[in-house]
């Protein structure tokens, strides 16, 4: 037992070089041209390719997804069965890590589709040399691409050759937060009978705050007034609004703004005087998730409202009347306005269609279909009157029996549905089409936050690339300034709290922290030109 | 076959050292060839593997191949040498196996000798029972549970306080000065049960006729186990030793994700995470492949220490 366990300590690394060893080091695939074949069906504008391509044996795709726990099942649930059907095609899911990938790669043997998670890992960065450009699979095979696909998340993932390879899905553009499409996630909420029993009071100013602290800290001796400890960095930056970059554009150290120093200080303060539990500090996610549910928190300031949806819900439900609920909370000293952030125009999972491509006419066809209303709405809803009715509201609601069946046997639901799950080109807005998929404890949350995000888009991907030197300082920095800025709150006094942030500063200056300022002031102004705010 | 070796080995002229090794083997060959699955399991999966230990000494990204990937040379053990988190990670690595070493190889032999003393019975099966349970939870469930355990308001701090040892509860875990000691006595705990197997086996091969004899000399309880238990388990003992020797800088590594946080980290990060932080997280395969390249030698110059001591500790007879 104990030498398996060092054998996966002491082996990761090695296992990674068995792999790549086994399956060769053979060839290269950098040079192959783009040339593509003419397809053999006329292509229309107005048409997607998918009902002009009459051809009658099915084409078979592979498709590989970076993460080990995707469902590699294809044809047999509901929504592959219809992709299967209207497409006329097969897909063969290969499943694995970076060390699979890596092995396709030095093999030779690359599928047709390829599907990461990480943007700017340099594998994506490189795309250029393994696959395709969208533009031109659109422009050759199914110029109905460009209507449904999303121009600026497109240009954003453009690589330096000025050309798009990869489309990521749950990318939110300036139009989405503009439309106030995608809900905000980060909200200051306290427990409604503790706001109550404290009289209602504003906890605006770091004064108020820590009077309203000290007043739960009194009247509810067993609660913790404050937590959990995600609330510190930036979360709270956030959402007391400081400046994501300087007057002229350049990169700002969020990290050692004047107001927010100010109000870590009463933080501090009200830690001090017992407002927040070090436990806060050492719990893992279980045993926070454990605490919102049993309403140990009188107050808390949380992001990722959604993944705590369940234990908000729990806690609502069994204690009605002292659910949490978003009130204002903090505010900036130097009148800053909030700048919540959000999921961005990065987006999550990046799909590419590789020049190894049996058939890229039916790749491209494919990426098309899951783009349109038509492929959102399968994978998400299914088919009206099928599996779903619009109500009055325009709300999409599942049919009585399958709402029935997600909760109370999601296992068959996956395999006769699986609905919501197949999200290669998902995005949030085909998920708010329906009142189900919002979880009632965080409405209210969700409705206080309106307004008030503000895309991070200009600081999206500017660490420095992976596996160079200011990489290196850089997670250095970010190591350490997590342990500064709990132990910044945990100072017995403030003596020891500027000592802690003056310690950070000399760990900046030590770690090459001017270097990577210039290397994201450069990066900030690519991705401005990126955006056309330039 | 042994009677033979041995008469081959009388008549053997003292000839060059590979004529006698041939010899030999032709002898035995049928014996020898059943070795060879084995042999090529080694070689594929861990000699060819070592290849891949080159990508050290170049700049690897996820995109090249071996042969593409620039020459850096001792660049990636430069950066090591300045590298802060890896030096703590270091003396953490090396302070906290050397106490698992002192305490927990001496714990399971003192409690298999308790239990080897217990009569047979339901209270000696109890006992075991209950010894071996940590073992196999695994340390994602045990270190929540310490978690809670060393939480301002869990076990530890409610007990101290009832008995009226402290005043204000703390959180155990945030002091980064404590955190060698909560490794080493929970891993101990987790797994002192499960290390005694190993000598109780030995234990019940022992002879029964040397206690009868020691008894009827007079020989305490104290004086049998002293003079006839441990002597009969010396040899796994000395093997054991090896093992955990060679095994210092591969341990701790779920134990050390579970219970690591911002404020302990500095005291609580080993090799074996650091290198999964920059090896895995990081994409930083290069230097991750460095550091675990010296953690190898380090544990090699180790397990032949340990070899030559026991040696010693044997009379000159070799375990392995």
């Amino acid at each position: 037992m104990k030498t398996i366990k060092s054998m996966f300590g002491k082996g990761l690394v090695l296992l990674l070089a068995v792999l790549m060893v086994l399956t060769g080091c053979s060839s290269d695939s950098e040079t192959e041209s783009a040339g593509l074949k003419k397809p053999d069906y006329k292509v229309d504008k107005e048409t997607p390719a998918w009902k002009l391509d009459k051809r009658k044996e099915t084409t078979t795709l592979t498709w590989y997804v970076n993460a080990d726990w995707w469902n590699a099942d294809f044809g047999n649930d509901f929504v592959t069965k219809q992709i299967k059907k209207d497409l006329n095609i097969d897909v063969k899911f290969i499943t694995g890590d970076d060390t699979k990938l890596n092995a396709l790669f030095s093999g030779g043997d690359i599928p047709d589709i390829i599907s990461l998670f990480d943007a700017n890992a340099p594998i994506a960065k490189k795309a250029n040399t393994w696959a395709l450009p969208l533009n031109e699979l659109a422009d050759t095979y199914d110029p109905y691409f460009h209507k449904v696909a999303v121009k600026d998340t497109l240009k954003w993932h453009e690589l330096k050759d000025g050309k798009t390879y990869g489309y990521a899905n749950f990318s939110n553009t300036q139009a989405d937060y503009d439309k106030g499409v995608i809900p905000a996630t980060t909200a200051f909420v306290i427990r409604k009978d503790v706001y109550e029993a404290i009289g209602k009071p504003e906890m605006k100013t770091p004064e108020q705050f820590q009077s309203a602290m000290t007043k739960i800290k009194e009247q509810y001796p067993k609660l913790i007034p404050f937590g959990p400890s995600e609330a510190f960095g930036e979360v709270l930056q956030d959402y007391i609004g400081v400046p994501l970059e300087t007057k002229d554009g350049k990169f700002y150290n969020r990290n050692l703004d004047k107001d927010y120093l100010t109000w870590l200080e009463t933080f501090n303060g009200v830690y001090q005087k017992g407002g927040i539990s070090d436990d806060s500090f050492a719990d893992d996610n279980t045993a926070m998730e454990e605490k919102i549910k049993s309403g140990k928190y009188a107050s808390m300031l949380i992001s990722g409202i959604p993944q705590k949806g369940g234990a908000l819900q729990s806690f609502k439900t069994n204690n009605p009347g002292s659910e949490y609920i978003a009130v204002d909370g903090p505010e900036s000293t130097v009148g800053n306005a909030p700048t919540l952030n959000q999921s961005g125009i990065t987006g999550w999972m990046m799909n590419y269609i590789t020049k190894k491509s049996k058939d890229p006419a039916k790749a491209t066809q494919l990426f098309t279909y899951l783009l349109s209303e038509k492929g959102q709405t399968l994978v998400t809803y299914g088919i009206e009157g099928e599996t779903y009715t619009v109500n009055a509201d325009g709300k999409y609601e599942y049919k009585p029996e399958i709402k029935e069946m997600r909760t109370k046997n999601p296992d068959q639901y996956k395999k006769e549905y699986r609905f919501g799950e197949f999200f290669f080109f998902g995005h949030d807005k085909y998920n708010l089409l329906s009142e189900d998929s919002t979880i009632e404890a965080t409405k209210q949350m969700a409705q206080w936050g309106k307004g008030k995000l503000v895309p991070h888009f200009v600081l999206e991907g500017t660490n420095p690339d992976q596996g160079t030197p200011e990489a290196r300082s850089f997670s250095a920095i970010d190591t350490e300034w997590q342990k500064t800025v709990v132990s910044m709150v945990r100072a017995k006094s403030d003596k020891q709290f500027d000592k802690e942030l003056k310690s950070y500063e000399k760990f900046l200056d030590e770690n090459n922290w001017n270097k990577i300022t210039e290397l994201k002031t450069k990066k900030m102004e690519q991705n401005r030109e990126k955006l056309g705010m330039k | 076959m042994g009677k033979n070796n041995v008469e081959i080995k009388e008549k053997r002229p003292l000839g060059p050292r590979f004529k006698r090794f041939f010899k030999d083997f032709k002898n035995q060959w049928e014996l020898q060839s059943m070795i060879i699955p084995g042999l090529i399991f080694m070689i594929i999966f861990s000699y060819i593997p070592m290849y891949g230990l080159l990508i050290a000494f170049k700049q690897y990204t996820a995109l090249d191949t071996f042969s593409t990937a620039p020459w850096v040379g001792l660049k990636n053990f430069q950066i090591i040498m300045t590298d802060k988190f890896f030096w703590e990670a270091m003396v953490n690595t090396v302070a906290i196996s050397l106490m698992k070493l002192a305490i927990g190889f001496i714990a399971p032999i003192i409690l298999a000798i308790m239990i080897y003393e217990l009569h047979d019975g339901p209270i000696k099966r109890f006992m075991q029972t209950i010894s071996y349970l940590p073992h196999f939870l695994s340390w994602i469930v045990l270190g929540g549970m310490l978690i809670t355990w060393f939480s301002t308001t869990g076990l530890l701090n409610q007990t101290l306080m009832a008995v009226g040892l402290m005043d204000n509860p703390q959180n155990y875990l945030l002091d980064a000065g404590k955190y060698w000691w909560i490794a080493t006595l929970s891993d101990i705990w987790k797994e002192v049960g499960w290390g005694t197997i190993l000598y109780l086996a030995v234990m019940s091969k022992i002879d029964p006729t040397y206690y009868e004899a020691a008894k009827i000399d007079g020989a305490s309880r104290l004086k049998q186990i002293w003079h006839i238990t441990i002597p009969s388990m010396k040899y796994i003992i000395n093997l054991n030793l090896i093992l955990a020797v060679s095994g210092i800088f591969g341990s701790n590594f779920d134990q050390t994700l579970v219970l690591m946080n911002t404020q302990n980290q500095e005291k609580a990060e080993v090799l074996s995470t650091y290198v999964y932080r920059i090896g895995m997280t990081q994409g930083d395969f290069s230097y991750a492949t460095a550091v675990g390249l010296g953690m190898s030698i380090v544990s090699l110059i180790l397990l032949v220490g340990a070899h030559k001591v026991t040696k010693r500790l044997n009379e000159g007879q070799s375990v392995l």
